[in-house]
């Protein structure tokens, strides 16, 4: 039996995983995080450090890191990357203008070799705004197509109504059990 | 409150030496994996911390640091640490437990701005804003899902391996014990961290003792900069509020 094996059966008893939610300032990160844990979501401010929450779902510990993303706190975000198994990225699909730069953090943090064994979700939040790009559009703007380091996904999404943040994270939690807690 | 603040990976139960889970790994430069063992090891270690006494840290040389504190086994008398050696001005300025069965928010209390006055009352009496006392209604032990949330700000410097273990005690009977890393925290941050957990599933005569015995439901919360105490507050419960 290999390291490897051991170390996967270690955290399989666990069932542990990590978390991290990144995306620029203003995309939603926080509504999303509260939305999902049924909060209020009612008054919500930028965040200028972090939220976690842990919690159990689908049998499986959950710590999850919401890292604040005004562009004077990025430089802080590879402070979080350790032992992350799951990247949320998360994009205002209304914000047209800032698509370019949210582009490029993204493919930034996908050269990151802490974060080369996570997994990547791509939330196209703000899909209740009339606005906002499909996330076909928001697919396309990112360039998800290129990407070959990740198993990845891209959902419509709306951190407001809830509307598919549960099908986002149960498909996230899924690829990293897929990867992290099979058995030989 | 910072009674419930507890995660659900500490089973509750009778007979449970140390328990705590450490979570996240500290932030370092390592190669991907590596997190794992190390998240591991840490977590084996407490499991088998050797008893310690309150007296045996105080005239221990050296500062005090986590295996140190998972050692204990009954809640302390006094604080480990000053309230100045908390050099990185990290406040707690907000908790909230909140029932997520029904959706309500049980317990929210918010600390007003800082002021001077503030600054003399500490002078005077070394234990003001390390100490809280709660009194909750016997209901309170009967929750099923929790989500306790501390908010806490951090000075000008920024913080290493911030960590934060808290231990419940109901006499010498430890209730649960709870471990989180936060890791790295970003000069003047503002930060939230909401464990939702599982309540503990009492036995009942503890439940009724513990309503029975108002503030014998102890609790201390340690936290560690670098593996070095700098903060140690208190907290006591009654659960026989309304009877």
């Amino acid at each position: 039996m290999g390291l490897l094996t051991i170390l996967k059966k270690m955290k399989q008893k666990e069932r542990e995983m990590r978390l991290l939610m990144l995306g620029l300032d203003n995309a939603g990160k926080t509504t999303i995080l509260k939305k999902f844990n049924g909060e209020d979501v009612s008054t919500i401010s930028p965040t200028l450090g972090f939220n976690i929450k842990t919690l159990e779902h689908k049998g499986f510990k959950l710590n999850i890191w919401d890292v604040g993303g005004q562009k004077s706190l990025r430089s802080y975000w590879r402070n979080y990357f350790e032992s992350t198994d799951g990247l949320v990225w998360v994009v205002d699909s209304a914000d047209r203008l800032r698509l370019e730069d949210c582009r490029q953090e993204l493919s930034a943090l996908l050269l990151e070799e802490r974060l080369a064994g996570a997994t990547l979700l791509v939330f196209a939040n703000k899909q209740d705004l009339p606005g906002a790009l499909s996330k076909e559009q928001i697919q396309e703007a990112l360039a998800l197509d290129e990407i070959r380091s990740h198993h990845w996904c891209i959902i419509g999404c709306s951190a407001v109504t809830g509307n598919n943040l549960l099908a986002g994270v149960d498909w996230l939690l899924d690829d990293i059990a897929a990867r992290i807690f099979t058995t030989d | 409150m910072s009674g419930a603040k507890a995660r659900s990976d500490a089973p509750v139960a009778e007979n449970v030496p140390g328990g705590g889970h450490s979570t996240a790994a500290p932030p370092r430069d390592r190669k991907p994996g590596g997190g794992v063992l190390k998240r591991l090891k840490s977590r084996r270690g407490q499991v088998d911390s050797r008893p310690v006494t309150e007296e045996d840290l105080r005239t221990q040389s050296g500062h005090i640091t986590p295996e140190d504190v998972l050692g204990l086994r009954v809640a302390t008398q006094g604080y480990l640490c000053k309230p100045e050696d908390n050099i990185y001005n990290i406040d707690f300025v907000r908790f909230k437990i909140r029932d997520l069965e029904t959706g309500t928010v049980l317990f929210e209390i918010a600390k007003p701005p800082h002021t001077e006055d503030e600054e003399e009352n500490r002078e005077a009496d070394a234990s003001a804003g390390r100490f809280v006392r709660y009194q909750f209604t016997p209901a309170f032990l009967r929750l099923r899902t929790v989500g306790a949330t501390v908010e806490f700000t951090v000075g000008n410097r920024p913080l290493s391996n911030f960590r934060m273990i808290e231990r419940h005690y109901f006499r010498d009977h430890l209730l649960k014990s709870f471990d989180f890393d936060f890791g790295f925290c970003i000069p003047n941050s503002r930060n939230t961290c909401e464990h939702i957990y599982e309540f503990p599933q009492l036995s009942e005569s503890l439940v009724r003792q513990m309503v029975e015995c108002p503030y014998e439901t102890r609790s201390d919360s340690f936290y560690f900069v670098e593996n070095r105490l700098v903060m140690h507050n208190k907290a006591d419960y009654a659960y026989n509020g309304g009877q």
